[in-house]
């Protein structure tokens, strides 16, 4: 480590004493700077090590007939019989489908959304209105979703049975209403919406920094052209955003095998009615672990999902570096 | 600029900006409005823009209790001491990666974002955490799984780089060694990146219920969220149970109000904590 700034030293010390004496006292000075670093860093790095690095080495359990009493180690090998009993089980069709579906849809909603709205809040002038609304609409973000899924029993249940705020609107529109939650159909779409709500301003926030970030000379050579405000939106703000658009879709394409655990288990909880749709790899786990403790299928299904979504990531990379190389993540 | 007429596309604007406030904004207008309204009203509408009487019922039962405020407690610990051990962890990492010193930030870098592409999941860390680390029933296996987010080194290197070099170039002429610099200088330049990575931290641990689902058995050391996870896991039931919601407690109305008593910390510190969140997400996302 110690080439740098050992030169940095030289340029800033002056040369004095002789050379064997100079080398040991930067010796000691270097050796002093790396392990103070060190000391900054150890925390986080044991940290990494312990809750990051150590379970990758864990997943060998997916190879094991798990024992608790012999541990992960000491338990005996069985091949991939834990990997064969997940995708016999019949469920491993339903759940990657989810996993996949609800996942590409909640990535391409979210990101339409926040660009549409950056775009929109772009076009406000006055600042208060502009600050105001960005504030509102961001704090979903904020929100645990918990909380989130209790929002949506209001809306889609109310306090009996086929009632909710959604319900009586639609009552009032004359149509029939439904029973949301014995009613698996719709639930993708729900859950969306849920995403765009949770997501969309916080996106936006992103999106409007990187128009912030236009050089206003382009609209003004827009201006000049004639070109309206929709057509500078849709014919430079949109083109000109597409370098974040695309480090925030490699960075949700790494993320499409991991389900969203947290909104999707606090709002379909164990209903086992709303499965048919809902159920994706995270939430399937999570309800082995706890019901069945069967530790080495969910291993394997965990295993999987880690490979995959790190070949989709590094696909993802490769092909966002082919097509802009100064905006690449890596 | 402000004398321009109005376009089209403005108007549009404005009203989807409009739109979308509105549709942020009324939910918790009616979790809120909700939890101040009468059980047996809310048995018939279900929920409410306005409460027809002013009822505390629920928030009785919330203060008088001891159940919530200790639940509140245990959020509070949580949130408090885990976020101090964030922002100690990551700013000292950070601090390192940020100095480009050769052979060490740069694998530090590597070491620090692959987690955020590869993890072991959910059944190693459940191992981990109950059979080898025995931290069941401890908040510390709330706090400890979290406790970097690789995103928060990101801001917070950039931001420690956007510090001007010729400050640690002269002090370290001065004789001043790394620690001295990142405790002296360094920090107290930083206070304000401090502040936007530890809101993220606390918005992070008061939030969390998950590490909490998978750990905490203990109904007694529930966090706040999790005792709302629990009041609303039989949701199912209670939509089909329409006269559950008429007994004696009421059901709906106590989620509501501890609904709103969960997000009131969020919702009083959100306007001035608001710009530091944009702040920090503009500098991850355009330093990066």
């Amino acid at each position: 480590m110690s080439t740098l700034q050992t030169r940095h030293e030289s340029q800033t010390s002056p040369p004095s004493g002789p050379p064997a004496r100079r080398r040991r006292t930067r010796g000691k000075v270097a050796a002093r700077t790396s392990w103070s670093l060190g000391l900054l860093a150890l925390p986080a790095v044991v940290f990494f090590l312990i809750f990051n690095y150590l379970p990758m080495a864990g997943l060998v359990v997916a190879f094991k007939e798990f024992d608790v009493n012999l541990g992960i180690f000491g338990s005996p090998w069985n091949g991939l019989e834990n990997f064969a009993y997940f995708l016999e089980s019949g469920d491993a069709a339903r759940i990657l489908f989810n996993t996949l579906f609800l996942n590409v849809l909640f990535l391409g909603a979210t990101l339409a959304a926040g660009i549409i709205l950056a775009i929109m809040l772009n076009e406000i002038r006055g600042t208060f209105f502009k600050r105001a609304s960005q504030s509102v609409v961001f704090f979903p973000y904020f929100v645990s979703p918990v909380v989130i899924s209790i929002i949506l029993q209001v809306l889609l249940a109310g306090a009996s049975g086929g009632g909710g705020a959604v319900n009586d609107a639609m009552a009032g529109f004359g149509l029939p209403t439904v029973d949301w939650y014995t009613e698996p159909g719709p639930w993708p779409w729900i859950l969306t919406v849920v995403k765009i709500w949770q997501l969309g301003g916080y996106l936006s926030v992103i999106f409007l920094a990187a128009i912030t970030g236009i050089p206003e000379e382009v609209y003004e050579a827009g201006m000049i052209d004639g070109a309206s405000r929709a057509q500078m939106a849709w014919r430079i703000t949109l083109p000109l955003l597409k370098p974040t658009a695309a480090v925030l879709l490699v960075l949700g394409v790494g993320r499409i095998f991991y389900g969203d655990f947290g909104t999707i288990y606090a709002i379909i909880g164990d209903n086992g009615t709303l499965f048919e749709n809902t159920d994706v790899i995270d939430t399937y786990v999570f309800r082995a672990l706890r019901q069945l403790g069967d530790f080495g299928t969910t291993a394997a299904i965990g295993l999987f999902q880690s490979i995959v979504g790190f070949v989709l990531v590094v696909i993802a990379v490769l092909i966002q570096r082919k097509y802009s190389k100064e905006t690449s993540i890596l | 600029m402000s004398s321009r007429k109005l376009e089209p596309f403005t108007v549009v604007s404005i009203i989807g900006v409009g739109l979308a406030v509105l549709g942020c904004a009324v939910p918790f207008w009616m979790i809120i409005s909700g939890s101040f309204t009468s059980e047996s009203e809310l048995a018939t509408t279900g929920y409410s823009l306005f409460p027809a009487d002013f009822d505390l019922t629920a928030y009785k039962m919330i203060f008088t209790g001891p159940a919530v405020l200790d639940a509140y407690l245990a959020s509070v610990f949580i949130t408090v001491v885990g976020t101090a051990l964030s922002l100690a962890a990551t700013s000292g990492l950070s601090w390192v990666i940020a100095r480009r010193v050769p052979g060490i930030s740069r694998p530090l870098t590597i070491f620090s974002y692959l987690p955020m592409l590869f993890s072991g999941g959910l059944v190693p860390l459940y191992l981990l955490v109950t059979q080898y680390l025995h931290l069941q029933n401890s908040y510390f296996s709330v706090i400890l799984p979290l406790l970097v987010m690789p995103f928060m080194v990101f801001v917070q290197v950039s931001a420690f780089r956007q510090l001007p070099e010729s400050i640690f170039e002269s002090a370290k002429i001065d004789g001043a060694g790394e620690l001295r610099m990142f405790f002296t200088i360094a920090l107290p330049l930083s206070k304000p990146i401090l502040a936007v990575v530890g809101l993220f931290y606390a918005v992070h641990y008061w939030n969390d219920w998950f590490m909490a689902l998978l750990f905490i058995d203990d109904v007694h050391k529930f966090p706040l969220p999790l005792v709302l996870q629990n009041l609303i896991s039989n949701i199912s039931f209670t939509a089909m149970l329409p006269q559950l919601a008429e007994s004696a407690t009421p059901v709906y109305q106590l989620r509501l109000a501890l609904t709103t008593v969960a997000i009131g910390p969020i919702l009083l510190a959100y306007p001035f904590a608001q710009r530091y969140f944009v702040k920090g997400i503009t500098l991850g996302a355009t330093k990066g």
